[in-house]
Formats: structure tokens, C-alpha cells, sequence
């Protein structure tokens, strides 16, 4: 039997290699050219607790985590009761054991097999914890995937440890010939063939990646950052990077002195950025209201995760908007971009260095724990990417600018709002960039006149500035009995929703900008359609529904919320459209 | 490029400061020491300025300058520097400012030893909010926050400084302009983190310390002083008796922070800017 499609989970305490055996396994999908969503859950602990890391993936799409698992590995019993709602009598269980009694779990309708993988490991003289690669040898030969492909994909995965490397591939081909000889003795059954396409093209990763990815294609040369998760992989992802490209990264002593060395870079000439999740970022707030007043441009990627306070720091959320809309004390400018799938991180990120650079105020990426560490395959991008300077004296050329002393005015009044930006080290540009409110060469004034001036020459940025934001996405059904309407990650799961029978005749609105919010846009594409509206958001009173409310004639429509550290799945949508029932972990108004 | 004169660096706008004033003295002093620098130009100098009495600075010089937030202005400083190595950057601050609200941001630059110079107007007072007890407001001083006299010690700042890495410690007092702007000089021509605590009389919050007091109260540090004793130099910030002007401590021996990024081998960052970029070995690992 074809499988073209198939979902894979492995469980464990923290600490036991389920992240790395899930994304390896995800990684070995994508080889065989399928499309892959590799989803995480642990809690905020090194060792102990719940952690599992699953794997959606098929020939077709794979947008988001699916519930139901075909293969669930868990490696130990008493986990089993945990993943119960995930198992029906179709599902497989292998649970690294020597033996398991049924008759414990009556509940319990899937078939499941001990295979003591932590002995297979042992007997090949590893470490009792390289059972996460004897579960990838085991799943192989189940699904009848590639040993050389997934050998290949454990070698590199140990590239810096040669001796680590050839265990691990012995550790895997013993778990593969282990599987082979229980399906042999009818132990085991086959599974059927993971078919593969053949054609391994796509880029698999997490949100965090896709942002820095699209943050090096648009010519960031500093990010400065202070741990915090779900942001913390794009710090080290752009760590990294310092070997192969001009850019510095800088571990900050707190998120204040992070964002103030990005304005402070941002200032001298480079594209510069910061990171935080919500608690971090809420102590960079105050330099944000300093980025719009001073015109210096600046890109913060806002991680967000279960609030408030430290709240659930491991967990998803979708809670900050109202807060990332508010930032920052006085009326200013800014950007807030919304993306959902990893093309999305990588493109909108490389947009928001540019328009900030452009506009030159600051430019929020808000997205959350769900995306964000979630690895999803994305087709390959254009490897040579081209860059320009925008609004910045002789092109950030340091040196003779041509200018007379005093001829330059860094905040000289224009039509558009947007004055030439001059930087250190350029001849005759003398100015000052300023946290108090200034006149056009930067010096502060308490002036009516010209305060009022100030502020309606930054106001003014916003007509053109809004031409360049992306626009609201329709997906589905031409004439809806339903609309969906989502912003951020939650547009995985909706087309996800969408492939199936009971969203005929459903469609759904994404919005990968929430401000400068796209009032017309939104109005047309609801316009004339006899639909009821559901807003799907990941808070818990509605904060995006106000938002609609605030910036749009809609006013008839409910919420769909969810606030509980979870992502929406679409199986809960689906049985919504298909019975009007919603799982009680949401909440309809 | 353009060299910095006198009046190069004047600015349309009189000082607001009250008469008598201690930072007219270390306004003076500055620009003395930037003229003097000689091989400084206008073009190689970037100041960022806190906010307080010592911030409004800004808007007294001419020069290439930010006008930060309160405490926070090291934290730009850093960015600056880290983005063009090339300029000398200075930070203009107060006691409230640097020793207060962003004391931790000092103790960051120390311990990376970045090639910065921070001027600390140390006037022990908050005087832009009418005279509040700083930092190092010694203990017992009566204010508006403080009606019964503030609890706490002064903070030692300056040997914290020392412990943390800070390269290049100095305290000058603003009435000794000529040994103040070669102060200056030496800070900045040093290459890592130079902190200069600027001892300054308010004549409108702080009457006890005035002119007349800091004549009493200090002394230079003589020739027997080595400032490349680290001990040593904790050991006579502990003796509070009387202020010791000049450099109190100064390591050559360890590089700056700029120094040990390989990126910044050949070209400032900002010279770097990516106009075409391959992405082969970013994408790697998700292959």
C-alpha cells in the first residue's frame, strides 16, 4: 500500500533527543521530496517533563500538525495515557520496552508493540539515548523509506563528531534489521511505502530561520538580542552567520541594551535589528517611541508566546497584538507585519529591513511559538539576492557628499515625510538625531509651530508608505457560505482546512499586515458576499476583532479563540464547519 | 574632510545651563581637547548625549550627534562603534544618568572593553528634575525626594568600572580645564573603554560641594602613582578623604572589543554593506 501521506510522533521526558530524532526524520521526508510540517511540544525545563516532536508529511501539502497519528513512539508507558485523544484503533504505538500488558489500557484501541530500542542502541555500544535514532531506523524499515537517505541525514546530523557519527549510523542500521526480523515474525506489520516524489527541492525549516534567512538576503549586517524563547533560535541562527557574511551579533547584558545597539548600528549606516518575545520586548518599548520620534530605522521581531509575565514560555500565543500596537509612549509610526508561512517570515522580513530603511521608522514583525519553532518545508529561494540603500545620503557612501557646511538639514521638511538620512563619517552632514522633539536640523524645540510641523511631516510617510504593504490573501470558495478571517501563523492550519470536503464552501482571509491595517482591501474582499465571518485568533478576548472593528465598517461577525498555549488544528475547524461544534479548549463569541 | 576648529564646532544655541555652571568649564575643556587632538576630524567624531543637564550638550556643540534616552546612551554608543569602527565615539552623560538608570549598560562596555569614551558630568544631584539625590549624593543629603535624607552610600562607580575591564579610568574636576582636556585627550586616544568621572559644582542644587570645596577637597595624583596597578588603584578609591584627580588606572594590554571581531579585519561594517549576497552557505542546513 501507497501512503501519500503520513503523521509520525515521538514522545518523551525533556532532554531524551526527541527534538533532533523528529527533525531528523523530517529532514529525511523532505529528501524524498515530500512536503513536511515538524511540530515540537516541551516544557520550559533541560531535563524532565513531556516533550514530543512530530512530523506531518505528504506528497501534497503539509501546512500544519494533524492529530491523529498513524506511528506514535513513546519511550516510556507511562506516557501513553498523555497521547490517548491522538490514537484510535489505526494507529501504531511502539514504546521502547522489553514487554507491555494491554490488559493496563483497556482505553486504549491502537496496537501497540514494545521494541526496546534503548537496547538496540546499547547493543551496538552507544549510549542508552541514541533509542531516538534506533527509532528512525525502526520507522524506515516500517514505511519502507530509504536506509541511504536516512543514513545520510544522521551522518551529517553528527558531521562534527566522526566516532558519534559512525555509532549513530550502526545504532540506525541495527534498528532497521531489528524491525525487519519482528516483521518477519509477524510482530510487527508493515505500515505500506511512503512514496516519495523524487524531486527534493524545497528548504526545510523553522520560522525563526526563515526570518533570519530573509533578514541576511536583505543586507542586515547587526542583530542584537537577549535569550528568550521562542526568539532565542534566531539569535543563534544569525550567530552563525558572522563566519560567512558581514554582519555582527551581539549577545546584549538585557533587551534595553539590545534594541539601543541596534539603534545605535541602525544610526552609523547598517541595516540593524532586534528580537525578543513579549517580556523582552516589553522593556525595549521604551526605544521603540525613540525610533519613531528620531527617524532611525529599525526592525524588531516580536516572538510571542503565552502570556502575561512569563507566563508560558514554551507555548503559543497570539496575545500581544494589542500590545505591539500600542508600544511605545506618543503617537508615531509604525509597521506590523503578520506572516504565516515560512515563504512569508523569509519574504516580509526582507521587506521590513527595507521599508524601514525606506520610511525610516521602526517595522514590528509579530509571530509566535507556533511557526516559529515549527520546521515547514518551503520551496527554495532565488540564492543570489540583490540589495539597494534607500533615503540615505551618497547611498551610505562615507566621505565627500558634495554638500556646503550647513546645506545639510537631516530632518528638512518634504512633501512625503521622508528627509535624506545622513550617517557618521560623511563630509558636511552634521546633525543630530534626536529623542526630543526637534526642528529640521535636529536641535530639540519646545515650539508649537514647529513641534506640530515635526510630527505632521512623520505623519505624512503614511500615504505612500501603505502602496507597499502586503495585502490581505483570499484563499477558497469564490462565493462562501462562510469566511474565515486569521491573521499570522493561523493561516497554516486554515489551508490545511481548506483541502478538505466540509470547507467547500468556505474561504479564508489572511492578513500578513495588521498595521497600518488594510481597510479598503479587507472591505472588498467581503463586499458583496452573503457569508457568515468567523475571526480565528490565538488570545482570549478578541484582540484582532477589535482591531476589525476599529479600522472597518465589519461588525457582524463571532470570534473563534483560542488562549490555551495550543495552536488551532484543523481537525477542531473542520468538525466546526462540518457540525457547528467547538472543542471546548476554544471559545466562540 | 574637515578639521575640527573652534568654529566648527560652535552651534546657533546659547547654553541654557545656570550661570556658574560647571559644564560651561567641561564644554570648554572638550573642545579644547578635540581642537587639540589634531589628528581628529570633524568627520571621524560621533557624540551620543544622555538626557539631563550634561545631555543637553547636544545641542551646544556641533558634530555628528544622538540625542539618546535617559541611561541608555553607552548602549548606542556601542552599536555606533560596532557599525563604523572608524569614528571616535564619545558619550555624554550625567551621575543620574550613567551611574543611575543605566549603570548596567556602563558595566557591559567595561567588561567588553569597547573602544568608547564615556564623560560622566558628575554633579551629584539630578538638577534638570530640580535636585534630587543622584547616586553618588553622599549619604544623608536632604531633597525634595529625600526630606528626611537619603539612606543609601554613594556608589563606586569608578571601581566598578576598574574590576569590570574598563581600560582607562580618569577623574578630572571641571574647574582644572587645562588638566580636564588632557584628560580627554588621553581617553580618547586610548583604544577600549575610557571612563572619565568629571567632578562638577551645581551652583543651583548642590551648595555644599561648590567651587570653593572641590579646591579643598582634591588633590592630583603625583608622579609616585602607577596607574597600571590595579590594586593599587581600588585600594585609593577606598580612601573617600579626598578626591584624586588624574588617571587613576590604565591596561594596555588588552585589545578592544572591535579588534577580536574578524569581520572588521579589512572594512568598517557600514563599508560592507551586502549589495549582492549569496545565500549557499545560509541555506545549508536546510537542505
Amino acid at each position: 500500500m501507497n501512503l501519500e501521506s503520513f503523521n509520525w510522533k515521538i514522545s518523551a521526558k525533556a532532554g531524551e533527543g526527541v527534538m533532533s530524532s523528529a527533525k531528523l526524520f523530517a529532514k529525511a521526508c523532505k529528501r524524498q521530496g515530500l512536503a513536511v510540517f515538524n511540530y515540537y511540544e516541551y516544557p520550559s525545563l533541560i531535563k524532565g517533563g513531556l516533550q514530543s516532536g512530530q512530523v506531518y508529511t505528504s506528497l501534497h501539502a503539509a501546512t500544519c500538525q494533524h492529530r491523529h497519528l498513524d506511528l506514535l513512539i513513546l519511550f516510556h508507558e507511562n506516557l501513553l495515557m498523555d497521547h490517548l485523544a491522538e490514537i484510535d484503533e489505526k494507529s501504531l504505538v511502539i514504546i521502547n520496552a522489553n514487554t507491555f500488558d494491554k490488559s493496563k489500557y483497556p482505553e486504549v484501541k491502537a496496537k501497540v508493540v514494545a521494541v526496546s530500542l534503548s537496547k538496540i542502541a546499547r547493543d551496538q555500544g552507544a549510549s542508552p539515548l541514541a533509542a531516538n535514532i534506533a527509532a528512525l531506523g525502526l520507522s524506515a524499515c516500517l514505511l519502507e523509506m530509504d536506509l541511504s537517505v536516512m543514513s545520510k541525514v544522521v551522518v551529517e546530523e553528527f558531521a562534527k563528531n566522526k566516532e558519534a557519527a559512525k555509532q549513530n549510523l550502526a545504532v540506525l542500521k541495527a534498528a532497521f534489521k531489528v524491525t525487519r526480523q519482528l516483521l518477519k515474525e509477524a510482530v510487527l506489520e508493515p505500515l505500506g511505502v511512503l512514496v516519495s516524489s523524487g524531486v527534493d527541492e524545497q528548504l526545510l525549516l523553522n520560522g525563526n530561520e526563515a526570518i533570519g534567512l530573509g533578514a541576511l538576503a536583505a543586507g542586515l549586517q547587526f542583530y542584537s538580542a537577549y535569550p528568550m524563547t521562542p526568539s532565542t533560535t534566531l539569535l543563534h541562527f544569525l550567530a552563525a552567520q558572522q563566519a560567512n557574511y558581514p554582519i555582527i551579533v551581539k549577545h546584549a547584558e538585557d533587551e534595553i541594551a539590545a534594541i539601543n545597539h541596534a539603534l545605535g548600528a541602525s544610526f552609523a549606516g547598517v541595516r540593524a535589528m532586534t528580537g525578543s518575545s513579549g517580556g523582552g520586548f516589553a522593556l525595549m518599548v521604551e526605544a521603540l517611541s525613540f525610533a519613531g520620534v528620531s527617524e532611525i530605522p529599525l526592525v524588531v521581531a516580536e516572538a510571542v508566546r503565552q502570556g502575561p509575565a512569563t507566563g508560558l514560555p514554551t507555548w503559543t500565543s497570539q496575545g500581544d497584538l494589542n500590545f505591539l500596537l500600542g508600544a511605545g509612549h506618543g503617537d508615531f509610526l509604525r509597521v506590523i507585519l503578520t506572516p504565516g508561512d515560512m515563504q512569508e517570515h523569509f519574504a516580509l522580513t526582507k521587506l521590513a529591513l527595507e521599508l524601514a530603511e525606506k520610511y525610516q521608522l521602526p517595522v514590528l514583525i509579530m509571530s509566535d511559538r507556533y511557526i516559529l519553532e515549527s520546521n515547514q518545508t518551503m520551496p527554495k529561494i532565488a540564492i543570489k539576492q540583490k540589495n539597494q540603500r534607500y533615503n540615505i545620503l551618497n547611498d551610505a557612501a562615507l566621505g565627500e557628499t558634495g554638500l556646503k557646511d550647513g546645506e545639510y538639514l537631516r530632518y528638512k521638511s518634504n512633501k512625503n515625510g521622508i528627509s535624506l538620512r545622513a550617517i557618521p563619517g560623511q563630509t558636511n552632514a552634521w546633525q543630530l538625531s534626536n529623542s526630543y522633539e526637534h526642528d529640521q536640523y535636529g536641535f530639540a524645540t519646545e515650539d508649537a509651530v514647529v513641534t506640530k510641523q515635526a510630527i505632521d511631516k512623520r505623519a505624512a510617510k503614511l500615504e505612500a508608505l501603505k502602496q507597499e504593504l502586503p495585502k490581505p490573501l483570499y484563499l477558497g470558495a469564490k462565493q462562501p457560505k462562510k469566511i474565515l478571517i486569521s491573521f499570522g501563523s493561523t493561516v497554516n492550519v486554515l489551508r490545511d482546512v481548506l483541502l478538505n470536503e466540509a470547507a467547500k464552501d468556505t474561504a479564508v482571509i489572511h492578513l500578513p499586515c495588521v498595521y497600518p491595517f488594510p481597510t479598503l482591501e479587507l472591505e472588498k474582499l467581503i463586499e458583496g458576499k452573503n457569508a457568515e465571518i468567523f475571526v480565528l485568533e490565538g488570545d482570549a478576548t478578541g484582540q484582532l476583532a477589535a482591531l476589525i472593528r476599529r479600522e472597518t465598517k465589519l461588525d457582524d461577525f463571532h470570534s473563534i479563540l483560542r488562549y490555551d498555549g495550543r495552536p488551532f488544528y484543523s481537525e477542531d475547524i473542520v468538525e466546526f464547519l462540518k457540525n457547528q461544534k467547538l472543542d471546548k479548549q476554544y471559545r466562540l463569541i | 574632510m574637515t578639521a575640527i576648529t573652534a568654529d566648527k564646532l560652535i552651534t546657533s544655541i546659547q547654553p541654557t545651563w545656570c550661570p556658574g555652571c560647571g559644564a560651561f568649564s567641561t564644554l570648554t575643556a572638550l573642545k579644547q581637547a578635540l581642537i587639540g587632538l589634531g589628528l581628529l576630524r570633524m568627520e571621524e567624531l560621533t557624540i551620543i548625549f544622555g538626557i539631563g543637564c550634561s545631555g543637553n550638550t547636544a545641542d551646544f556643540i556641533k558634530c555628528c550627534g544622538l540625542h539618546a534616552l535617559h541611561g541608555r546612551s553607552i548602549a548606542n554608543a556601542i552599536g555606533v562603534k560596532l557599525a563604523n569602527h572608524q569614528q571616535k565615539v564619545l558619550v555624554i552623560g550625567g551621575d543620574g544618568d550613567l551611574y543611575g538608570e543605566g549603570f548596567n549598560h556602563l558595566v557591559a562596555a567595561c567588561r567588553g572593553n569597547h573602544d568608547i569614551t564615556v564623560l560622566v558630568l558628575n554633579n551629584h544631584r539630578y538638577s534638570l528634575t530640580t535636585g534630587q539625590v543622584s547616586p553618588t549624593s553622599n549619604q544623608g543629603t536632604i531633597g525634595k525626594s529625600t526630606p528626611t535624607g537619603s539612606i543609601e552610600i554613594p556608589i563606586g562607580a569608578l571601581g566598578t568600572a576598574i574590576v569590570n575591564g574598563a581600560g582607562f579610568v580618569a577623574r578630572a574636576f571641571a574647574g582644572k580645564t587645562e588638566q580636564l582636556s588632557e584628560l580627554i585627550k588621553k581617553g580618547m586616544l586610548y583604544e577600549g573603554f575610557s571612563l572619565i568621572d568629571i567632578q562638577q559644582p551645581c551652583q543651583s542644587f548642590n551648595k555644599e560641594q561648590d567651587y570653593s570645596w572641590y579646591q579643598e577637597n582634591t588633590f592630583d595624583l603625583g608622579e609616585d602613582y602607577d596607574p597600571t596597578n590595579q590594586s593599587q588603584a581600588l585600594i585609593s578609591l577606598l580612601d573617600q578623604t579626598k578626591l584624586s584627580l588624574g588617571v587613576l588606572y590604565r591596561n594596555d594590554q588588552r585589545p578592544a572589543y572591535h579588534r577580536q571581531l574578524p569581520q572588521l579585519n579589512k572594512q568598517a561594517l557600514v563599508e560592507q554593506f551586502p549589495k549582492e549576497i549569496d545565500l549557499s552557505q545560509a541555506i545549508k542546513e536546510f537542505i
